[in-house]
């Protein structure tokens, strides 16, 4: 498994061009874990994806922080159901 | 060179206001956008075109440009003499980008040859810069296997194009199934992590057998005789042969497991699901004279 990285929220925003209001109001809506280390903010490597994916919704479609969050569920649930209709599919093909 | 119909790719006319883009144009992006739609390839494409749509009509000028040449696309002499100009003034510097997939990591600055060969190239750098990317590019792949070769961990060599990496294909892997190969992707911007490689693999089941995660599926013919009377029977499996005992009184239909004679289970060393059996009684057809004496016989008793 990959260890745990963290990231800077300054490193992070700086590059990215994201600001760090944006993190936070993810924080706010329970979309990212900030935490802290040497008392500075950090998230975790793994959430970058994440977090550029509902920048892009956010800068690209206007989707304000509780529509991010309901879009973001909305992709988990979708990921499941895609995944339950696949093996249903393949259950399927035993009977064809 | 394709002539793109703007009007048709936002579904407005050319008569269309300003508001009447707007509109349209939020309504597609929506519809389209790749982070919305992370199965659809064409999604990507279409959100790029949208994009690029609207671009050129929301920009008064960009539009009347458009409007010009789009109505002369026919006679594209007037075009190409256009595009030499534009050459010749330094802009239309040529793109090329091979659309590395994934939902993330798109760029909508990668506009079409028509709008560069039209409007020259550079543009939408404002746009991208504000993207917010940190992260470099997810790509994906895909591994076409046989089910044979998934019966034990398997070494092969992908060629991403610029390099070359060695994975091992667990075994047990499934059709559909897709691996994250953390670092593998594109190069992160200012320093960013790299992107992630996801390779998803094809399993083309080469065997008789039908296939339901670990488990292995397949149907044996036994005759009536051995059915009613009981036999020994032997049965593939993709590890050898086996012997079997058809119980007598064996019902069609009769489902049988063979422990441990599937496939075997992905990540979990040494462990194999089942193979299932299921009977199919053949009826014999065509009866002999005597035969059909002796079954009527067997019918009275």
């Amino acid at each position: 498994m990959d260890a745990k990285n963290y990231i800077l929220i300054k490193t992070f925003c700086k590059h990215s061009n994201i600001d760090d209001s944006f993190i936070y109001a993810l924080y706010e809506q329970g979309l990212v874990t900030v935490e802290e280390r040497d008392s500075e903010p950090v998230f975790e490597e793994n959430e970058i994806s994440k977090i550029e994916r509902l920048f892009r919704l956010h800068h690209d479609l206007g989707i304000n922080y509780e529509g991010l969050g309901a879009i973001n569920d909305m992709l988990q649930r979708m990921e499941q159901l895609e995944a339950e209709m696949e093996l249903l599919r393949k259950r399927l093909r035993l009977y064809e | 060179m394709e002539f793109l119909d703007y009007y048709k790719i936002l579904e407005i006319d050319k008569n269309a206001t300003q508001a009447d883009i707007k509109k349209a144009y939020r309504k597609l992006a929506r519809k389209y956008h790749p982070d919305l739609n992370p199965k659809d390839q064409n999604a990507q494409q279409k959100f790029q075109q949208i994009n690029e749509a609207h671009e050129v009509l929301s920009d008064p000028e960009k539009r009347k440009k458009y409007d010009q040449y789009g109505k002369d696309w026919e006679h594209s002499d007037a075009f190409e003499q256009a595009r030499k100009q534009q050459q010749q003034a330094g802009g239309g510097f040529g793109r090329q980008y091979t659309y590395s997939t994934g939902s993330q990591g798109f760029d909508e600055s990668q506009f079409s040859e028509f709008f560069e060969s039209m409007f020259g190239g550079g543009f939408g750098g404002g746009r991208s810069s504000s993207r917010g990317q940190f992260k470099g590019q997810d790509l994906n792949a895909s591994l076409r296997l046989n089910l044979t070769d998934t019966l034990r961990d398997q070494k092969q060599t992908i060629d991403l194009g610029e390099k070359k990496i060695r994975i091992t294909i667990p075994a047990g892997v499934e059709d559909g199934q897709t691996i994250k190969i953390s670092g593998y992707g594109g190069e992160g911007m200012h320093g960013g992590p790299k992107g992630d490689l996801y390779i998803t693999f094809e399993v083309f089941n080469n065997t008789n057998y039908k296939r339901l995660g670990s488990d292995l599926y397949a149907t044996k013919e036994v005759s009536l005789y051995q059915a009613v009377l009981g036999d020994e029977i032997t049965v593939d499996t993709l590890t050898g042969k086996v012997k079997l005992q058809v119980k007598p009184g064996t019902q069609n239909d009769t489902k049988v497991k063979l422990r441990g004679k599937g496939l075997p289970k992905y990540k979990q060393d040494g462990q194999f699901g089942d193979l299932y059996l299921t009977y199919k009684v053949a009826i014999p057809t065509k009866l002999s004279a005597k035969e059909k004496d002796l079954f009527t016989q067997l019918s009275n008793l």
